[in-house]
């Protein structure tokens, strides 16, 4: 007893057979496989082969297991791309928080990928689509996040959206965003959170 | 002196309930998701648990139903009320709410009124609950 | 009227930047959200000195600049040196040492009771730098388990930088790297090395087995399987988000269900991974893999 080597860092129980062949057409078959360790190396794996990223979208659409699902968003991240954006638009309407907050945190790392879709998102009907567009703009690299969001602080009709925008630009703001915050204090003068959400981004602002 | 854990992602929400808390008289700390309050609850000692959460639904990582879940199982010394605040406004958000263990529940953004009396009767604090109540009427 | 001639006063022309207070707390919102680490009033020093050294390295000319590059730079390089240089990064024998006690006081009775008959338990040290955590880890299994003569123990130690796992494979060590061991310790395990160095016992450096490993290289990680317990301290704080996302599944995945995973003490799993659960032991805090995962 006591500390002990092992000459090779193997596993220590015997290695399962493979049931999969380990090309592209193998590892989606494995995606489906009953164990969620398999599934989890099927999708790290198929982080090898761009073209995987519709199949992994597909599989986000069933996977039940965290940790798999996990393993999907990172994949999808890396792989990045057009294909990975249009996988994940959709999911920003899920009612399940996962799938919504692992969209967001994958659409914010693509941001040339999602550029060209913010403004249909931030015009949705559906005052939580545009809440979770404006989280994503807060990671977001994109040169033009303080456009956007200034324009939300100019039109959005939702105080909950306007909320989160202001939040958003307290740390992205620049002076040019004064005139969008003075906008939105006038637009909902009755509201203590508005009205001290513009006054903490004034204050980050500060005076150039 | 009370102690209020204000969970939510967004930085200026949680500067924002803690003033209106710590403006009562109450001592805040804050998370800004539900791991990260998991942690703070498991980092106080003994009989400084806290003795509120106000706590927001929408979160990454972990939002605010599971953290009520999991703050619940976590035993008897974890059954402080919790003042659940959410964007939403339907039945099955009330609803899920309660069933996470949660005590009342506000819509966002919260009226300061609202979240101090909230607070103040949940714990508890008749003379924080009367100045409230009172600044309304002025 | 005496004219300055500017050209020849270069200092004169240099003004370092102003950290106003709306500066601080942005940097320090900014700074929280992406790492936890929380500074405030009291910092402001140790934060401003630091913040004018990397504007100033950048060639910013303002705080607001260098803020602007910071938050919309594509490869995360600016922030992996913000985040160096707003932490203490040394290593030494027996560092943080409140999870060791907690290894032995704790988690390694737990993975015990769960263990197969015959099978071993194994801890990895990722990363293990220049060796002072997995001896560390061994000189408390050796002096301070109760159960140790009844498991067998395997220590798993690996580094992306071969240099340093060089090093520890020497076994070389500073006064300064082994000032915080019980001397008894010291003179056991150690024998002195040269004018002020120590060299630490072949028995334990043959304990330890060393490998080169990247966390964000699937091909690497794959080979380690039924962990029980992980050391990652003070590594994942310097990743950008999607590569700690990245390796904290790796490890999941390496890990046996129920194993632990302890992070340097200003790190935590709620700016990483939803995977683990938070366990709170009387001398440290931990993470879990689910048993059902």
């Amino acid at each position: 007893m006591g500390l002990k080597k092992h000459a090779d860092a193997s596993a220590l129980h015997p290695v399962a057979t493979r049931d999969y062949a380990r090309d592209l057409p193998g590892l989606v078959a494995q995606m489906g496989d009953v164990e969620a360790a398999v599934r989890r190396w099927a999708v790290r794996d198929l982080g090898a082969y761009p073209a995987a990223v519709t199949a992994l979208g597909a599989r986000l659409a069933v996977e039940t297991d965290s940790s798999v699902r996990s393993a999907l968003f990172s994949t999808l991240s890396r792989l990045g791309g057009d294909d990975a954006v249009t996988a994940m638009l959709p999911l920003l309407r899920s009612e399940d928080p996962e799938l919504r907050n692992g969209a967001i945190e994958v659409l914010s790392g693509l941001p040339e990928a999602v550029a060209p879709h913010i403004e249909a998102l931030l015009c949705d009907r559906d005052s939580d689509v545009r809440i979770f567009t404006v989280n994503l703009l807060g990671d977001l690299r994109h040169l033009c996040v303080v456009a956007w969001l200034e324009r939300v602080l100019m039109q959005d009709a939702a105080v909950n959206v306007v909320g989160a925008a202001l939040e958003v630009l307290a740390e992205v703001g620049t002076a040019g965003s004064l005139t969008a915050l003075r906008a939105v204090a006038r637009r909902f003068p009755d509201d203590a959170f508005i009205a001290f959400a513009v006054d903490l981004a004034v204050e980050r602002i500060g005076t150039p | 002196m009370y102690r209020i854990l204000v969970v939510d992602d967004a930085a200026t929400v949680r500067m924002y309930h803690r003033k209106l808390l710590s403006d009562a008289g109450w001592h805040t700390d804050e998370a800004l998701n539900g791991v990260e309050a998991l942690e703070r609850v498991h980092a106080q000692e003994g009989d400084e648990a806290f003795d509120l959460y106000v706590v927001d639904v929408n979160m990454p990582r972990m939002d605010g139903y599971s953290f009520v879940r999991e703050l619940r199982r976590l035993g008897p010394r974890h059954q402080a009320p919790v003042v659940m605040v959410s964007t939403e406004a339907q039945r099955q958000d009330v609803d899920a709410a309660l069933d996470a263990g949660a005590n009342t529940y506000l819509v966002k953004p919260a009226q300061p009124l609202d979240l101090v009396l909230s607070a103040a009767l949940l714990l508890g604090d008749r003379d924080a609950a009367l100045v409230a109540a009172q600044g309304a009427r002025t | 009227m005496k004219t300055i001639n500017l050209a020849a006063q270069p200092s004169l022309l240099v003004v370092p930047p102003v950290i106003t207070d709306a500066d601080f707390r942005k940097f320090a919102e900014f700074f929280y959200r992406k790492t936890g680490i929380h500074f405030d009033e009291s910092k402001r020093y140790f934060v401003d000195k630091r913040l004018v050294e990397r504007i100033e390295n950048t060639g910013a000319d303002t705080f607001r600049a260098w803020f602007v590059a910071l938050r919309f730079e594509t490869d995360g390089a600016e922030l992996q040196q913000l985040v160096n240089i707003m932490t203490v990064n040394e290593t030494y024998f027996f560092r943080e040492a409140y999870q060791f006690d907690c290894m032995v006081n704790n988690m390694l009775d737990e993975v015990a009771v769960r263990k197969r008959p015959g099978s071993r338990i194994r801890i990895w040290s990722i990363p293990s730098s220049t060796g002072e955590e997995p001896y560390s880890i061994a000189i408390y299994l050796l002096e301070r388990w109760a159960k140790i003569d009844q498991y067998d123990v395997e220590i798993l130690s690996s580094d992306i930088d071969t240099s340093v796992l060089k090093a520890a494979q020497r076994g070389i060590y500073s006064q300064r790297s082994v000032g915080n061991l019980p001397p008894q310790y010291l003179k056991k395990y150690f024998k002195p090395h040269g004018d002020n160095e120590w060299r630490i016992s072949r028995d334990l450096v043959d304990s330890v087995e060393f490998s080169r490993v990247n966390l964000s290289e699937p091909t690497d990680t794959r080979r380690f399987r039924d962990i029980d317990v992980i050391f990652c301290r003070n590594l994942l704080i310097y990743f950008d988000d999607l590569s700690r996302r990245v390796a904290a599944e790796a490890m999941f995945d390496s890990m046996s269900p129920g194993g632990f995973i302890c992070l340097g003490h200003s790190e935590s799993m709620s700016r990483m991974s939803s995977l683990y659960t938070v366990r709170r032991f009387p001398d440290a805090m931990v993470y879990q893999k689910p048993l059902e995962a």
